[in-house]
């Protein structure tokens, strides 16, 4: 890949191209080395990519459930429920010809879902139906059941998620701005396969992409976090959206516009040829254990510790973990734990 | 202490001036960089705050300590606490008539926090003093109007905040149980403090403090800080200056606190009525000798 001088890839879809080729290679090397068929299902998404990537024993025991797509709950649906609540917003305005006003979080998330629910009310002056939607589909499963609490819950993330989306990008939505979402006026879900029959699926996280996608590239992905984490993985992330979202698109962005909720934060990471790099090395990362889980499982000899030992279920297994725990695990936050007759290790 | 949620909201609210945000943000760097030093906190392991850890950091260091070192497991009047949180969290989230019990455990395991749930059952029959006790509070809660708010104040619950001091040398992070207004609504902010206890004065605390988070985030000061506790209270405070710059003392001497434990000092014990529910008094001398109304007995 070449960079221009300011870092940005000079050949965005050559870029992307390159990127394709040699991550459809390296996932094929790395699923070689399971038995054939023994795996089934993987989920690249930045959590696993995350795990993967900061403790691998444990990534490689989390089972099929922290493997694949855990299906849809609350908090995993609140960025696509309040995206698509955002998306029926906005059409709904279009219709009548006005600028949309601001949207009221938790209205906008019961309009969406009755919106789902009924298919809309088509027919002159009606609201428009709701595109059919993977989360949509669970919504309406959810309501049959009649499970109320679920959808409060759901109400409760979405409506946080919305809020604070529209928070830090600002009302009006940037020019320019298309959210990803179902619907002829949102980007679908970028999502990669390597191959037809691959059982790897890398899923870009991107809520929204600023600018129009050309083969100059210069568009950026926008990924809003409702909380943020700390800064030294912001790089981390925006590499892996990098990635995973030149896959995806088939051309690489020029930024990644990472935004968080709780501190009204937006940065902006400019995507040079060793942030896709490493986004790809993440990406491939994950598929690398997920093979090696299948004759290994959760094996603590390669076990990083950190803070999360601290809830980590095979932590008792773990001689890393225990052995953190009683030293530099013992502080918590910046302070010691209780009691403390000597001063521990940090 | 008379006015309630829907009154204050009802009436056009006064956007406090935004002047001094930036000469508390400037105080609070600076006494972040210097107890960072003598704490040894950075970047990589910075200081964490709470509003449990200020509070408990300034009124008893060693149960502080203690609460957070060892897994002691809620109690039920914080069983019962969680549910009334959860009730409340659910009346704005979700307007209905009335909220039951279950109706508030079944939003908490659907938010992803099963516990209440498992302990419930654990408990079976012997459940039914403590989830009597939940409703009777949570009935209390009704008066207080959540679930009467317009959506036009946004109603949002468990609004994260998190502000960054010097840097990432001290982070400050918590969650609003419920915000309204506030940017970019055009509407002033007001805050919800919902609480399960009974009321004490110690409880305006919290809201200070999210007040001046909010304020550091948004750049905007909210218009009150409203704390609604299951006895029946509700207690409406206008965000003055002077309640931001006091909010602003006791998270610099809680980072004073702080940085001394870190650098290895005992954590000091400071008895008082907190004594009477703390997990860890059989173990703390002075929490032993401790009785209502001051007069403490010999050891």
């Amino acid at each position: 890949m070449t960079a221009t001088a300011t870092g940005r890839t000079a050949d965005p879809v050559g870029a992307a191209d390159r990127l394709r080729l040699e991550a459809r290679g390296r996932i094929a090397e790395a699923l070689a080395a399971a038995p054939p068929g023994a795996v089934d299902d993987v989920y690249v998404g930045w959590v696993a990519a995350h795990g993967a990537a900061t403790c691998p024993a444990r990534y490689r025991g989390e089972g099929e459930h922290g493997w694949s797509f855990p299906g849809w709950s609350p908090p995993l649906a609140a960025g696509a429920c309040g995206r698509a609540a955002l998306v029926h917003h906005v059409a709904l305005a279009d219709r009548t010809g006005r600028a949309p006003a601001l949207p009221m979080p938790l209205d906008a998330i019961r309009a969406w879902m009755r919106a789902i629910r009924t298919g809309g009310e088509a027919g002159a002056g009606g609201p428009p139906a709701a595109e059919r939607s993977s989360v949509g589909d669970w919504i309406c499963d959810v309501w049959e059941a009649g499970d109320s609490a679920t959808l409060a819950a759901v109400a409760a993330h979405a409506g946080r998620w919305l809020a604070g989306f529209v928070r830090v990008l600002g009302w009006p939505l940037p020019p320019q701005l298309t959210l990803v979402g179902p619907g002829p006026t949102a980007a679908p879900a970028l999502r990669w396969r390597p191959a037809k029959d691959s059982p790897v699926t890398v899923a870009c996280g991107a809520d929204a992409r600023l600018g129009r996608v050309t083969g100059a590239g210069g568009f950026a992905l926008v990924v809003h976090r409702v909380v943020s984490g700390d800064d030294g993985a912001l790089r981390d992330r925006a590499a892996f959206e990098a990635a995973a979202g030149a896959l995806a698109i088939g051309v690489v962005p020029g930024s990644v516009l990472i935004t968080a909720g709780d501190t009204g934060e937006r940065v902006t990471v400019p995507v040079d040829d060793d942030v896709l790099t490493l986004g790809a090395q993440r990406i491939v990362a994950v598929v690398a254990e997920r093979a090696a889980a299948v004759e290994r499982g959760f094996d603590p000899s390669d076990g990083t510790p950190s803070a999360a030992c601290r809830h980590c279920d095979h932590r008792a297994d773990c001689p890393p973990g225990e052995a953190w725990m009683r030293g530099a695990g013992r502080w918590q936050g910046g302070l010691p734990a209780m009691p403390a007759p000597t001063s521990p290790d940090r | 202490m008379v006015e309630a949620l829907g009154d204050l909201l009802a009436k056009p609210l006064d956007a406090p001036s935004s002047a001094g945000i930036a000469a508390l943000r400037a105080e609070l760097d600076a006494a972040a960089r210097a107890t960072g030093a003598v704490g040894g906190w950075g970047l990589d392991e910075p200081l964490r705050l709470s509003k449990h850890l200020v509070t408990g950091l300034l009124r008893c260091p060693r149960r502080a300590l203690s609460e957070r070192s060892e897994d002691l497991g809620p109690s039920d009047d914080v069983i019962v606490g969680w549910i009334v949180d959860a009730a409340a969290k659910l009346a704005t989230v979700s307007p209905r008539r009335g909220v039951t019990v279950d109706a508030a455990v079944a939003f908490l395991s659907a938010l992803g926090d099963g516990s209440v749930a498992d302990r419930l059952a654990d408990l079976g029959p012997a459940a039914g003093p403590l989830r009597s006790d939940a409703a009777a509070r949570i009935d209390r809660l009704a008066a207080s109007g959540l679930s009467a708010v317009g959506a036009a104040w946004w109603p949002r619950v468990e609004e994260p905040v998190r502000v960054a001091l010097a840097g990432g040398t001290v982070i400050v992070a918590g969650r609003i149980d419920v915000l309204f207004g506030g940017p970019p609504t055009g509407r002033p902010g007001v805050i919800v403090e919902v609480k399960g206890g009974r009321w004490y004065d110690g409880m305006r605390a919290d809201g200070h403090l999210y007040a001046l988070m909010l304020a550091l985030r948004d750049g905007e000061v909210p218009a009150s800080a409203v704390t609604i506790v299951s006895d029946g209270t509700t207690q409406v405070e206008r965000i003055r200056p002077a309640l931001l710059q006091h909010a602003a003392e006791r998270l610099d001497e809680a980072m004073g606190v702080a940085a001394r434990l870190a650098a290895g000092e005992p954590p000091a014990m400071s008895p008082g009525a907190h004594c009477q529910h703390c997990p860890v008094r059989a173990d703390c001398p002075a929490g032993r000798t401790w009785r209502p109304g001051g007069a403490e007995t010999g050891a």
